[in-house]
């Protein structure tokens, strides 16, 4: 079952197109990495997938439902979640608020939303700063707050913009752990800009590859590594010899 | 059911909070059996009005982050269709207030799809001009008095007419206010914890964020304005009443627009008792000033300058205000 189907994506700012005619699916339950090289239109992609860029041209099927003109809340109504590279982390809001916010999508009572947040914040390993505001966490934390935050939508899809940036190793291996719950124990399907190759070939099932805003290759990790254009245009010959050694 | 237990229950605030509120609760209540003069009284009156007109603010202006400095158009609006129901049609009240309250709403709707497509600074000058360009249009139509207003003009003081709500004494003014001061305080705690007040809060620390937590921003920002909205129109209404002759000069101007902002700011923007301890502050300086300075040539329009100089101030030292001042202290003692 196809739970995500972009098609003929196109994206253009004025004379630049950052998105060129990207076509791909996501099953459910299966986790997707996006890889490319800095500005190849990964994170504008997920602005167009989840409705906060209108696009060009093309057509996006999340869901069984013809989503392409949809804005962002509309999306996320539907069960599209997404965390932000730069998350301008919650000015007064406590982590437990935080969770809250994405809580009040499916109801309107506090004690109910609560309830949900606490439950959340706890399997996120963030009860003990619960009550703490989210600019005065360290950034592993944080981005567990914004990964908490977007489950509380109870979404079907999580869109995770490079979650892993800036952690170091444990903290990574941590960041995987939570991935793999979210993934496996919610059964919810993820799509992964990431730039920690260990982490993006670690999980994924299938990797695309964005260069220059155009595809240019799809495959499970193993083909990928080897892939050629992807060697020359993004992971470089000295990652690929260390592979193969 | 649930809204009701949580419009009542403050037990997230300190017990020094809850006591000093008590003791001014207790204060308020028998403030009318204590001796003092009509002045004292008249300043505590505007002391409720303006806090509640800061509470109506404190929802858009204070949770949502939208600066908001257009609110007399509804001190107007509510002001204008009791006065004129009241005196045309010998309308109650209790039927007049609700009916600017719906007018104000409706007017809110049609202002507010545009105007929240605006952003900042922007969406601030515009709330001004669609404020001066609706008392404008007061000051010209004939049906509402025109410039020179409207009097209400009471055939008998007595005995208290609590249906047109037009006393002879003040005494009666302030316990009407009082409990809307006290309904709109109750509202206003259950406002900041309910999904709308989670939702603002989220909205004003990073819109592209709550959107994608399934917030629909732009309706999100316009139903509130028109909970602010309602907050002031029933204040401007009980304006009409109580001050018995409006003009679009002193309903609709924007000093008035500005104060209900600044005493927002001041007392603390975000935050419950923000609105109250802002007007707690400015209110008995307007007073005074007016009464001892305004009188003399010359002094007019100082009220303004120590305005200006407040919000210099205040925007300098902690934007969170009065209240973001005592939150730092106590931080800053509970790490000691």
């Amino acid at each position: 079952m196809k739970l995500l189907e972009i098609t003929n994506l196109t994206k253009t700012f004025g004379g630049l197109t950052a998105n060129d005619n990207i076509s791909f699916a996501v099953d459910s339950a299966e986790i997707l990495g996006l890889i490319g090289p800095n500005g190849a239109g990964k994170t504008t992609l997920f602005n167009c997938i989840s409705g906060h860029l209108p696009i060009t041209s093309g057509r996006i099927v999340f869901d069984g439902a013809d989503i392409t003109a949809l804005s962002s809340y509309a999306t996320a109504r539907r069960g599209m979640a997404r965390t932000f590279q730069v998350y301008a982390a919650a000015g007064d809001l406590t982590v437990l608020e935080n969770v809250m916010v994405g809580c009040f999508m499916h109801t309107r009572r506090r004690s109910q939303a609560e309830r949900r947040a606490r439950r959340i914040v706890a399997q996120f390993n963030l009860t003990p700063m619960a009550d703490s505001q989210v600019r005065q966490l360290p950034v592993a934390a944080q981005k567990r707050v914004t990964m908490a935050t977007a489950i509380g939508t109870r979404p079907k899809l999580l869109l995770l913009d490079e979650v892993a940036a800036g952690l170091n190793p444990s903290e990574i291996n941590e960041i995987t752990d939570f991935i793999n719950h979210i993934h496996h124990q919610m059964g919810i399907s993820v799509i992964l800009i990431e730039h920690v190759m260990a982490l993006v070939m670690n999980i994924s099932r299938r990797v695309v590859v964005l260069n220059y805003g155009q595809k240019i290759a799809e495959g499970r990790p193993d083909e990928i590594i080897k892939n050629p254009n992807v060697i020359q245009a993004y992971l470089g010959r000295r990652y690929a010899a260390a592979q193969e050694g | 059911m649930e809204a009701l237990k949580h419009a009542v229950d403050f037990s997230d605030f300190k017990r020094i909070d809850l006591t000093v509120a008590g003791a001014l609760m207790i204060f308020f209540i028998v403030f009318p059996i204590t001796s003092h003069s009509s002045f004292a009284m008249s300043t505590m009156i505007q002391f409720f009005m303006f806090s509640l007109y800061g509470m109506g603010w404190n929802t858009i202006g204070g949770y949502g982050g939208q600066v908001d400095l257009g609110k007399a158009q509804y001190v107007g609006i509510g002001a204008y269709t009791t006065a004129v129901m009241l005196v045309r049609w010998d309308t109650p009240f209790w039927v007049s207030m609700p009916i600017g309250v719906l007018l104000s709403v409706s007017w809110s709707f049609i202002i507010g799809y545009p105007l929240f497509r605006l952003k900042g600074h922007y969406f601030a000058i515009a709330t001004i001009a669609t404020s001066l360009v609706l008392k404008d249009l007061f000051e010209v139509w004939n049906f509402v008095g025109a410039a020179r207003g409207l009097e209400i003009s009471p055939i008998d003081f007595q005995p208290p007419d609590f249906i047109h709500l037009i006393f002879k004494h003040d005494v009666y003014y302030y316990y009407v206010i009082l409990a809307f001061f006290i309904i709109g305080l109750l509202y206003m705690n259950w406002f900041r914890k309910s999904r709308l007040g989670f939702q603002l809060r989220a909205i004003k620390d990073n819109e592209a964020v709550a959107a994608s937590l399934g917030i629909n921003v732009h309706w999100a920002k316009i139903k509130t304005y028109a909970i602010a909205t309602a907050f002031v129109s029933v204040v401007g209404s009980f304006h009409a009443c109580y001050i018995k002759n409006i003009e679009p000069e002193d309903t609709m101007s924007l000093d008035i627009s500005i104060l209900i902002a600044l005493m927002a700011m001041l007392g603390g923007a975000g935050s419950l008792w923000g609105p109250i301890i802002g007007a707690g502050i400015l209110i008995p300086i307007k007073s005074y000033l007016k009464e001892w300075l305004g009188g003399m040539a010359g002094l007019a329009g100082i009220d303004i300058i120590i305005y200006a100089l407040i919000i210099m101030i205040i925007s300098a030292k902690e934007p969170r205000g009065v209240w973001g001042i005592i939150e730092k202290w106590r931080q800053r003692r509970g790490q000691n």
